[in-house]
């Protein structure tokens, strides 16, 4: 086993209850610098709770989690590091209604950063036109398609120069003929190197983009395998029937 | 190969144009609106034909019958219509109350300040952060001005405050000390500190189970019992700290329901930001939730303005104690009613201009597309 600092995340053995339910059972997983990790499995397999304790935005009773070199031990400062690694992009966009798309990018690298002004603005122009909304600069959410929002929401993340891309089911809210600019943005995003933890239902993206698919079920993980290997030969039933399902919804 | 089906759909339609004559315009929404059936029609008339016939009653006493200059009130004894003389001879009373006469403009300076300071306000020519600092300003020589020893102008103890300065006066204090406090408990409410959090529902829920008066009578009549005397405060002050903690339990319940309304994304992803708990409520939960409340905020801080009428039953004169006390005048007791009509327009012209802000700001959030995506 390599070093854990070659690691960008890195758990161990976590687990996690809601009241009595035990929705994280002893999950172990680690993501290499530069490699991508797409989780699937069927609703309520857990992927979702295990993406949000990755930032923090969930707690979990035991286990140990490690992101850029920052374990979480429960003080603000350890969370706050964490977050600081880590950009997350959500199914429902949660931008920020009440600020421009400008305001939405360089909110937290202004306030949680304390970069100036200026170069914030800079570096937000930059990544618009990454994700090709430069003409949306100044609009409001409200006034965006869902397509739009979602990259706007993904440039947000990227504003903090995060180690790890965090991706919780991103094209799911979304109408069909949406899917495809954002998972567009995504795939560019992977080229680029970054290191991404997707939770997606779309296998395709997963067969093009991830170097690892981790497939969940009932809060544990059931198979993970190069997405060749897990497309071609699942070797659960459990998995079988899942990528049955899927391929009959599409 | 299958059977044609029966059900059918055509192909192709007419190029756009307009509806047909008639189904639009003023005569055709006359029409929808009131007499679309006999029954519509029959309540429309019998309505108009009422209303008719109060603003000709109303007319004739208040205009065409009316006595609108009488000396010593002798004109008015013989006259069938109102008796509008008795605010030409008191209006000073009533605006002012008990301050000394001579010192009077004071009280007619600070009247200006705030409706010349309203209006600029409603007109949104200046930017939130400089309206605020004007109502500071305004606030601060409302004060100034009634307590006066600068500025060459005599000192005047709060005894003697009153009338719409007053009335001003305990408005705004309560408005811009409740507003904070309310958002203070409506946080602390939600706080993860059992303590703050105990603290704030005790305190919302305590005032909440009080009338007005009694916190009034408390604040004003009874603390002061209970303190030792370096810590005896003017009885205005007081009074104005039981109506601003009284605001406060009302709006902060309001500015509760703006937070529930935010979707729980808003804040994981400010979280996710990095954002500490302060910069996310103040940049992202508090201008939502408060755009949230808007409307049931101008409805407390409408009833703010009118319950200042209650400090007239601690001997304070704000503008309805004021007019009491003008109207006992043997001369014009008579004439009450037209007395309180008075106030009734002055609290109506207020009330209804600041519901109508409250109106435009909401539209106002409306129409910049910023409502809470679901």
């Amino acid at each position: 086993m390599t070093a854990q600092k070659d690691f960008v995340v890195s758990m161990q053995a976590v687990n996690k209850w809601f009241g009595k339910h035990h929705v994280l059972r002893d999950v172990s997983l680690g993501l290499a610098a530069g490699e991508r990790i797409v989780l699937c499995g069927p609703s309520g397999s857990g992927k979702s709770t295990l993406i949000r304790c990755i930032n923090g935005l969930e707690g979990f009773q035991e286990g140990t989690l490690t992101v850029c070199g920052a374990t979480l031990d429960g003080t603000q400062e350890r969370l706050a590091e964490v977050r600081s690694h880590t950009g997350m992009v959500f199914q429902n966009f949660n931008l920020f209604p009440h600020l421009s798309v400008m305001d939405n990018l360089t909110l937290g690298a202004i306030y949680a950063r304390g970069e100036p002004e200026d170069a914030a603005t800079e570096r937000a122009k930059g990544l618009l036109e990454r994700v090709q909304l430069t003409s949306q600069t100044w609009k409001y959410p409200g006034q965006l398609s869902g397509g739009q929002r979602q990259r706007v929401a993904i440039a947000r993340a990227l504003m903090l120069e995060p180690e790890v891309m965090l991706f919780d089911e991103p094209t799911s809210a979304l109408d069909p003929e949406m899917v495809h600019e954002v998972l567009g943005v995504m795939e560019e995003l992977a080229q680029s190197g970054q290191s991404m933890i997707v939770v997606t239902h779309e296998m395709g993206f997963a067969r093009r983009v991830s170097d690892l698919v981790v497939f969940m079920d009932q809060g544990e993980i059931v198979e993970a395998a190069p997405p060749e290997t897990f497309f071609s030969a699942p070797a659960t039933d459990r998995a079988r029937g899942f990528l049955g399902q899927i391929s009959h919804a599409t | 190969m299958t059977e044609a089906p029966a059900s059918y759909a055509t192909i192709g339609g007419a190029p756009a144009r307009l509806p047909p004559l008639g189904s639009t315009g003023f005569l055709a929404r006359l029409h929808k609106r009131y007499f679309a059936t006999p029954l519509m029609s029959i309540v429309t008339i019998v309505l108009a034909a009422i209303t008719v016939w109060a603003l000709a009653g109303l007319f004739r006493w208040a205009i065409w019958d009316a006595v609108w200059y009488a000396p010593e009130g002798a004109a008015c004894r013989d006259a069938a219509g109102a008796c509008w003389a008795v605010i030409a001879e008191k209006y000073r009373v009533m605006l002012f109350g008990a301050f000394p006469y001579q010192e009077q403009w004071r009280g007619g300076a600070i009247i200006a300040l705030w409706l010349v300071w309203g209006v600029l306000t409603a007109t949104n020519l200046f930017a939130v952060s400089l309206r605020l600092i004007g109502w500071l300003i305004v606030f601060i020589a409302t004060i100034a001005l009634l307590q006066g020893g600068i500025f060459g102008m005599p000192h005047v103890g709060t005894d003697l405050w009153g009338g719409l300065p007053l009335t001003f006066l305990i408005f705004g204090g309560t408005v811009a000390g409740g507003l904070p406090l309310a958002i203070l408990l409506a946080l602390g409410r939600r706080s993860q500190l059992p303590a703050i959090r105990f603290l704030s529902v005790a305190t919302i829920e305590c005032v909440r189970g009080i009338p007005l008066l009694v916190v009034l009578f408390f604040a004003a009549l009874i603390l002061p019992l209970f303190l030792p005397d370096q810590l005896n405060v003017d009885k205005l002050v007081r009074a104005e700290i039981g109506m601003i903690i009284f605001f406060a339990a009302y709006a902060a319940e309001v500015v509760r329901g703006g937070l529930q309304a935010l979707p729980d994304g808003q804040e994981e992803a400010a979280k996710a930001l990095g954002l500490s708990y302060w910069q996310r409520m103040r940049k992202i939960v508090l201008p939502q939730a408060l755009a949230i409340s808007i409307p049931a905020l101008f409805n407390d801080i409408i009833r703010a303005f009118k319950n200042t009428t209650f400090f007239s039953i601690l001997g304070l004169f704000d503008v309805l104690g004021a007019t009491k006390a003008a109207l006992q005048d043997p001369n014009w007791v008579r004439y009450g009613l037209e007395g309180y009509l008075f106030v009734f327009l002055l609290y109506f012209l207020i009330c209804s201009g600041m519901s109508l802000y409250g109106r435009s700001l909401e539209q106002a959030n409306a129409r910049r597309g910023r409502k809470v995506e679901r």
